[in-house]
């Protein structure tokens, strides 16, 4: 369960990016931020690990304070997807892999890459469970296709049996067929775990279908709340018609504002 | 999209900038005078003048006539051919045993001695080993390589904490970060000569003091190049690794060490070579291995054994560069 209470985030440069948030997300949904560029999504969901720290507000994860203090018994309970991939590329999958259990790992242990025998068994579960083959387990990242390198990620985020999954545009680098893919893999890898996903997208109708629940945001509110199916053209209009505002007068950052600008003109 | 209140310029009258600034030319004249002011004080001119006087002197066949010309030729005479064999002259004749030689050498009643003009001034009853004395600079090559590898692994050993606290986002500190990149500035600036000095004073000459030198010199630039490359590394899987609640150590290890190995093994082989060069030099100053015969020999004007040293140098560092490289490729691997 994650609640925000007020939740505020305001940046050095002055920019808003998440204003008096207030929301509950249950255990084990599949919750999807809706929103074009500069929307807020982003900070919204590193509110939750930290990444990114409230200026006013509160945000709580399974009912513990989301404060420096209690981030070492936070973080390792939290895995993240990332919209880069952010994967290590002159490493190999397995050690990529390997990599996301290292809260779990002592230092000793990790220095010297001494992985239990169990968690390296796991991790060729989960590397099987995302759709990649023995033969990929000694391969660099670097060697793998944009795709291909998000599965190893989601393997990597569900290593630790994490109680809630960050997607932070988990697709917006890799074409809609293999969007479709990703996002059905980290739907279904959710529910057979009964993890909560937070997932910040800017597509509406992927949203739609895969999502357990929208919110939609528009200059760091929240404008939209409720079911897939009750998200009509003319409420994602409007969620849009705020980020469209908003980058003409903030500074546009490549690639996902060109995703959110396609997504855009196709409603 | 058209919020805007003046009417944007169409593109035909866009100001385009001229690639050669009147600045540029500005700056070119200063630093021109700037370089003709020095080149008088460094005697770059007198430097270039006596080089073109000998080379005249040269082609007019009248090499005498240029003193520069004149230095050159009593080297080079002498240089060549490299003296490769030694000699020990035989003190008793009476009791000279011929079973006992070692291996290839031999008795020569008239081995000729020359003065440092290459002429003959003596003749002398000794054992002569034909490649006496190369053996001999190659063993000191060694000394002097095993020097250089101590001083390599003594630097990396210095510059890990100082690359660990040396870089902005490990460091724990400001004041850390502070005093790790100043050790490393003041390491880098006192030249290996003077610490070899210095730490002969505390040692006693030798291998140990040239040791020292080499691996607190070149800490300098290890520290500062190890710590400015993880301070440039991709933030993406450091950022993943830290979201999880990694520790720094750990990030460290498996998202930077990573990516920056290939760097850091280009930096150790590059100072590996470099330690085999100023080993050589640090010889002079008495710290071990084969500079102490170069500066010897030097000083007496044997200036075919001087040759002989600095052609096996080459060679050496031209062997091990291959050798490096070939390691280099096996550890990176693509």
């Amino acid at each position: 369960m994650i609640r925000f209470k007020a939740a505020r985030k305001r940046f050095a440069d002055g920019t808003v990016a998440v204003d008096d948030l207030t929301l509950e997300i249950p255990a084990g949904q599949f919750c999807v931020f809706l929103g074009a560029s500069g929307a807020g999504k982003s900070s919204v969901l590193k509110l939750v690990n930290g990444m990114v720290q409230p200026t006013s507000g509160r945000v709580e994860f399974d009912g513990i304070e989301v404060v420096p203090r209690t981030y070492r018994e936070i973080r390792p309970r939290i895995a993240m997807v990332h919209q880069q991939f952010n994967l290590v590329l002159r490493s190999t999958i397995l050690r990529n892999v390997l990599a996301g259990a290292l809260p779990g790992t002592s230092t000793t242990a990790a220095m010297l890459s001494l992985f239990p025998a169990e968690l390296q068994q796991k991790a060729c579960r989960l590397l099987e469970r995302v759709g990649l083959s023995e033969k990929h387990l000694y391969r660099r990242a670097a060697h793998l296709s944009g795709g291909q390198q998000q599965r190893v990620a989601i393997a990597r985020a569900f290593i630790l049996d994490p109680t809630l999954v960050l997607a932070d545009e988990p697709v917006a680098s890799l074409d809609p067929e293999i969007s479709r893919g990703i996002l059905q893999l980290l739907r279904d890898a959710s529910r057979e775990s009964g993890t909560t996903v937070m997932c910040s997208l800017h597509q509406p109708d992927l949203a739609r279908e895969f999502a357990d629940r929208i919110v939609g945001l528009a200059r760091g509110k929240v404008i939209f709340d409720g079911l897939p199916d009750q998200l009509d053209e003319e409420m994602i209009g409007r969620i849009y018609a705020g980020a469209r505002a908003a980058r003409e007068t903030a500074e546009d950052d490549g690639p996902v504002a060109l995703g959110a600008l396609t997504a855009s003109e196709a409603v | 999209m058209n919020n805007d209140t003046t009417t944007p310029k169409p593109a035909a009258e866009w100001q385009l900038r001229s690639v050669y600034s009147t600045r540029l030319f500005a700056l070119l004249a200063v630093g021109a005078v700037l370089l003709a002011i020095s080149a008088h004080r460094s005697e770059v001119d007198k430097g270039l003048a006596d080089s073109g006087r000998a080379i005249v002197a040269v082609v007019r066949g009248k090499p005498e006539s240029s003193r520069v010309a004149r230095g050159w030729l009593r080297f080079l005479s002498q240089a060549f051919p490299l003296v490769i064999a030694s000699y020990e002259p035989i003190e008793n004749p009476e009791e000279f045993n011929p079973d006992t030689l070692p291996a290839f050498a031999y008795r020569d009643t008239k081995y000729p001695i020359k003065d440092t003009m290459g002429d003959v001034v003596r003749y002398v009853d000794a054992v002569v080993k034909p490649i006496g004395y190369l053996t001999y600079v190659g063993g000191l090559l060694v000394q002097t390589i095993e020097i250089a590898i101590w001083g390599t692994i003594l630097s990396v050993l210095i510059s890990i904490p100082l690359a660990y606290f040396g870089a902005a986002g490990y460091t724990p500190n400001k004041f850390s970060y502070n005093v790790a990149r100043a050790i490393c500035n003041m390491n880098r600036a006192i030249p290996e000569l003077i610490a070899a000095l210095v730490f002969a004073v505390a040692y006693g000459q030798g291998a140990w003091a040239g040791i020292l030198a080499l691996g607190v010199h070149t800490s300098g630039f290890l520290g500062k190049f190890f710590a400015d490359d993880i301070e440039n590394a991709a933030k993406g899987p450091q950022e993943a690794l830290a979201s999880t609640g990694a520790n720094k150590l750990k990030v460290l290890r498996y998202a930077v060490l990573p990516q920056v190995m290939p760097q850091f093994l280009a930096y150790g082989q590059y100072i590996l070579e470099r330690n085999v060069r100023s080993a050589t030099v640090l010889g002079i100053v008495g710290a071990g291995g084969i500079g102490v015969e170069l500066n010897e020999r030097w000083k007496q004007f044997d200036y075919g054994h001087v040759s002989t040293i600095l052609l096996a140098i080459f060679i050496t560092v031209f062997i091990l560069e291959q050798i490096a490289q070939r390691v280099r490729a096996r550890l990176i691997g693509e």
